[in-house]
Formats: C-alpha cells, structure tokens, sequence
C-alpha cells in the first residue's frame, strides 16, 4: 500500500509539473538582466484582456531585452505563492493582471520591499504596490453612444463574467453613453459566473437578441467568442444584429460582427511602468483614461459607414468634453482610501 | 399567448442546448459509477472532447470532429482508467490530477497550434436536423427534435443503457461490480477489465459532449471552455440517482435552470444571479440525502480494487 500511495503522489506530482509547465512557467532568473513577470488568473489566449497583458509583456521583453515570465494562476493561494516564488527568483517587477491580484499583492509587497508590484484595476497603493487604472469607462461610454446611435429596436445588451467593480464600471459607462444619444433606450444586462464560458456566454446573448437587443457589448474573457457567434446566428436568422469588442482591440476577432471596440493600450501602458520602475519613478496608483491615449474607442474600419457620420462627430465631440473635464462619466472607483486617510479626502 | 408559446419554445431550445452536454457526459459516467468508478477526470475528456473536436473538424470535417472528440475524451478517460483502476490508486485524486492536466495540456497544445495570444476560431459545424412530423408539435417540436446529431445519441442512449444496465447479464456483472468488487470477483466477473471499459466508455461520451460544445453549440474553442460542465455531470448522476431516465431528465434540468436565469436576467438585470446558478446544486445536496425518495450509490463506488 505504500508502495501505490508514493506512486499516486508522484504521478499527481507530474501531472501538476506538466501542467504548470504547460502554463509557461519558467525557471529562475539568475543573469543580470532586469526581470519581469506576468501573472493571469485565465489563459492569455483570449484575444482580449489577457492577451493584451500577454503583448505587453512581450513588449517589455523585445524592447528593453528584460528577462520576462508569464504564469497563470487560478486560486488565491496560488496568487500568494507566485508572488513570493517570483520575488524569491530575484523578479523585480510583477504584475498581477486583474483587481483579484491586490490583496495577495499588498502582503508580498510588505514581504518583499525591494519588488515592485503591480496591479492592474488594483485598489490600494503602497511604496511598492502600484494600482493601474485603465479609465476603460471612457471609451465604453464612447462605445455605449455608437451602440444608441446604431440600434434598431432601441434595446441593446451587455453580457458580462462575474459583476466585479472593473466589469460593472464598464458596464455603468456603456448604458450612459448608450442613453446619451437615445434618452428612452433599453438596456440589458446578465452576468454568467464565468470568464470561459463560451457556451453560457452564447446562451445569455440569445436570450438578450431574443428580448430584441440588436446590439451587444461583453466583459468577458475568452467567452467573449460566444457572443460574437450569437450575433452570427442571429444574422443568419434575417436579423440586423452588431457586437462591440471590450478591453483590447477586438475588431480583427470576429470582423464580421464586431462594430467597434473599447480597447485598452495595454502594452504601451506596461512598457511604460517598466520604464518608470527601471528609472525609479514609478510609484502611486497609475490612473490612465482617453487622456493619456492609452484607451480608445476605435470603430472598425470594414465597417465604415453603418455608424452614421453624424453619430461619429458626436461621439468626438464627447471625446473632447471628456477630455476638458466638462463630461463626466459615471464611474466606479476602484480605489480605496489609503490608511490614515478620512474617506471623504 | 401566442408571445407566451414563442417564448417558452426559445427558452426551451436554449435548456435542450444547454443540457445536451451535461446529458451525454452524465449517461457515460453513469455505467462508470454503476461499475464503482468515479471520475473527476470527467472534466479533463470534456475539455479534450472539446479540441479534438476542434482540431478534427479542422482537418476532417464535423463529423470527422465529433468522432475525434469522443476519441480524445476517451483516451484521456483511459489515462485515468490506467492508474486508478489497473494500478488502483486513489479515484479522487488521480481523477483531480487529470482534470488540473488536462486543462493545462489543451491550453499549450491550443496556444502552439493557433497562438499565444488566442483568436476566436471559426470550426465547421454540426448542422441541425430536423425530425420530420414530430419537430412540428408547438413548443417541445423545435426544442427536442431540431437539433445536432449529439442531441439525437443522448436520447438514444437513454433506453440503449436502461435496457444494457438493467435487462442484460452483462449489465447485471457491471452493476455486481459496482456494488461488491469482492463478490462479483467470486462470481468470476473480470472486474478490472469491466471498470476500464466502463470508465473509457464514459470518456467517449463526455469527450463527444466536449465536441458538442465546440462544434454544435458555440463553433469555436476557447481554453477551459469545459467550465465545469464534467463536475456538474457528476452532480447531474447523483441527481439522476445513477438511472438513464432519471440521468437525462436532471441534465435537462440543470440546462433548464441556467437558461431561466439567462433568460430572467435578460428582462430583470437586478436578479441575484448566483441564487438561480446554485439551485440545481440545492436539489443535487438534496437528492443525496434521501429527500426525493429512495437513492442510493453503488455500494462499491470509488472503492479500491488491486488486481491479483
């Protein structure tokens, strides 16, 4: 018997190595060279938000020659251990893709003092724990005023993972720029429980196509392709029926259906940390928006024209008030007052 | 009413294909649990089911794909059926290690094939068929009987395995095996060599649930697109109380719940989502202990059975 129980655990053991290995983890770094790390709770292969930490990750790699590492981690703990086994492997900088990352971060920072770590949609800064706030809500409420202006039946459709503060922040933004170009609009809204779930995701969008949304925007990951193909069906059912991409730029994803996206720059927005940290600038959160350039709402061109021009200079026209401080998007805001701070400061 | 039926027919072709997977995978680990085999590995033959689908249609067409599906499903049961029953390790963890493997491996094999960074694939897919005469009864014609092929082997399994399972000597040794390794072997059963087939049997049906999901359902493979739906299959037998009919109608029901609340939501975005996504669960916990009458598990499942 104890003979089968070590071999169950070694073969559980290489089971796991294979795993972890088929994730892309990868051995410690020893040379000089400044060394980055990446670490995502879903696969990096989901054309959207991942994917584009994955770029920007690349992007470090080939254009300051860092040493770069990507893991993906799905528990908490395994958040926890990445962490510690990133800064143990003299990593100096680590990003942790998502706002679930921040609590794992916050106790690895006071762990590792000389690591700088990373949030992306994070809450709380410290001297060495870095928020990201993308400001993706801009250009959903940029996407939101294209989505009105295109709608037939006046009801449009958002499907979306988990209702986390990134995703409901989004979501809030959209449906206001949606109502900014059409005051009396419907807007749907379901939440599936999942990232991955190409299936229910598809399953959720039929149901809003078939309460007569006619165009539909996701926050979802690799699940996003379900609702892409539920507006192909929908199409080849004789309806006129569009989808917006979200997070990364989308519309090379499903070029057929997708309108337009709201996209973050996320690699430019990591090269640029990486730049910071390598010069010893960067510290507090990193708050980002349509200001910096770094997200956009950008229409797809094989679709030009089914935004009508005027809807066009009145989305640009909301652009430049957002960007005087005149329009502000409803938010939700992702940081929480650091300690020894009254809320209200 | 006329608005009421077209409604009920949409939610219920959405149950049928939400439920299709969750039944062809349920059936399979069905004859595993009734052989005393539980496999959590079950999760693992649907995410392989669901890119050999991919792959296979890629190179030989949806049909070709649904057949590699279930071959791949099968082959990763095999892996399983290889440690936990001929080397009679632990079912739990040995099942847990193909599972957490084999998201891992179609992760790696996806991302070399198509890309890091992921592209929503466009597969060939499974077209419907229409059943002629009984697709046209109002609101269950659609749903039941204008669907793929994998629909169609779902509802054929369920008297094909009633009748094997209950009405057949080879049935009877399968389910003496579940119940008592020890006796079944004095009886001259080949134990060993029924719970591999058994388990591999599964692995075809949950690998072709996983084909399902990339070729019928969504055209399209993501990683972990599997997204529990192997662990729910296993709830859905317990459900089923390890009986075909009993199997088909709790998948049917847990395709019905998730449609529901799609379809709540799509008109109420305030529901609490989660509660509706639970319910299925409750009644699983529920059906466990005894609340819907008799239910019982093979007295023998996951029990140790060392050759020799």
């Amino acid at each position: 018997m104890m003979d089968r129980g070590r071999g169950l655990l070694r073969t559980a053991a290489l089971f796991l190595s294979i795993a972890a290995a088929a994730c892309g983890a990868d051995p410690a770094a020893d040379s000089g060279q400044p060394a980055v790390a990446l670490l995502t709770a879903g696969p990096v292969s989901d054309a959207g938000w991942y994917a584009g930490a994955y770029e920007g990750l690349q992007l470090i790699g080939d254009s300051l020659g860092f040493r770069v590492s990507h893991q993906q981690t799905r528990t908490p703990a395994e958040f926890d251990e990445a962490f510690i086994s990133y800064a143990e492997s003299g990593y100096g900088l680590i990003f942790g893709h998502g706002f679930e990352y921040q609590d794992a971060a916050s106790r690895a920072g006071e762990m590792y003092p000389d690591v700088t770590f990373v949030v992306s949609s994070g809450s709380r800064s410290s001297a060495n724990v870095v928020p990201i706030i993308f400001g993706l809500h801009e250009a959903s409420y940029l996407a939101g005023m294209a989505a009105g202006s295109v709608t037939q039946s006046g009801t449009v459709g958002m499907v979306g993972g988990v209702e986390i503060p990134s995703a409901k922040g989004t979501f809030i933004a959209f449906e206001a720029g949606v109502k900014a170009v059409m005051p009396d609009a419907v807007v749907l809204e379901t939440f599936i429980g999942s990232w991955d779930d190409v299936s229910a995701a598809k399953e959720a969008a039929a149901a809003q196509l078939r309460q007569g949304a006619d165009v539909l925007i996701h926050n979802v990951d690799a699940a996003s392709f379900g609702v892409f193909q539920a507006v192909r069906e929908a199409r080849e059912g004789g309806r006129t029926a569009w989808a917006f991409g979200m997070n990364r730029d989308q519309n090379d994803v499903a070029p057929d259906v997708i309108l337009g996206s709201a996209a973050i720059n996320i690699p430019t927005i990591f090269l640029q940390t990486a730049l910071d940290w390598r010069a010893g600038t960067l510290s507090g959160p990193t708050i980002t928006g349509l200001a910096g350039g770094s997200v956009e709402f950008v229409p797809n061109p094989a679709h030009e024209g089914v935004i009508p021009a005027q809807a066009l200079s009145r989305i640009d026209e909301a652009r430049a008030s957002i960007l005087a401080g005149t329009l502000d998007v409803p938010a939700i805001d992702f940081l929480e007052p650091a300690a020894g701070e009254s809320p209200s400061s | 009413m006329a608005e009421f039926g077209a409604l009920s027919s949409s939610f219920l072709v959405a149950a049928v294909g939400l439920g299709v997977p969750l039944a062809l995978a349920a059936l399979g680990e069905t004859v595993s649990e009734r052989a005393g085999v539980i496999n959590i590995g079950l999760e693992g033959s649907v995410i392989w089911g669901a890119l050999g689908g991919a792959l296979g249609a890629l190179a030989l067409g949806p049909y070709g794909g649904l057949a590699a599906g279930a071959l791949a499903g099968g082959l990763a049961a095999l892996v399983f059926a290889a440690f936990a029953v001929w080397l009679n390790t632990d079912q739990i963890i040995t099942g847990t290690a193909v599972t957490i493997g084999s998201l891992g491996f179609t992760g790696a094999v996806f991302q070399s094939r198509f890309g890091a960074t992921g592209l929503a694939l466009e597969l060939p897919t499974v077209p419907a068929w229409e059943v002629p005469v009984l697709a046209r009864i109002p609101v269950v014609g659609p749903a039941f009987f204008d669907q793929a092929v994998t629909a169609y082997l779902a509802y054929l399994l369920v008297p094909v395995l009633g009748w094997f399972l209950f009405r057949t000597r080879r049935g009877l040794s399968l389910r003496a095996v579940g119940e008592s390794p020890e006796a079944a072997n004095a009886a001259g059963v080949p134990v060993v060599r029924t719970r591999m087939l058994a388990v591999v049997f599964a692995g075809l049906t949950a690998g072709l649930a996983g084909a399902h999901l990339s070729l019928v359902h969504t055209g399209t493979f993501a990683e972990n697109m599997s997204a529990g739906k192997g662990f729910i299959a296993i709830a859905v037998v317990v459900l089923g109380r390890w009986n075909p009919k009993g199997v088909v109608a709790a998948a049917l029901f847990f395709g019905g719940a998730e449609a529901l609340q799609f379809a709540l939501q799509a008109v109420d975005a305030d529901l609490p989502y989660p509660l509706f996504l639970a319910l299925p669960y409750v009644l699983s916990l529920a059906a466990l202990a005894g609340w819907f009458g008799r239910s019982r598990a093979p007295e023998g499942l996951a029990s140790a059975w060392p050759r020799g």
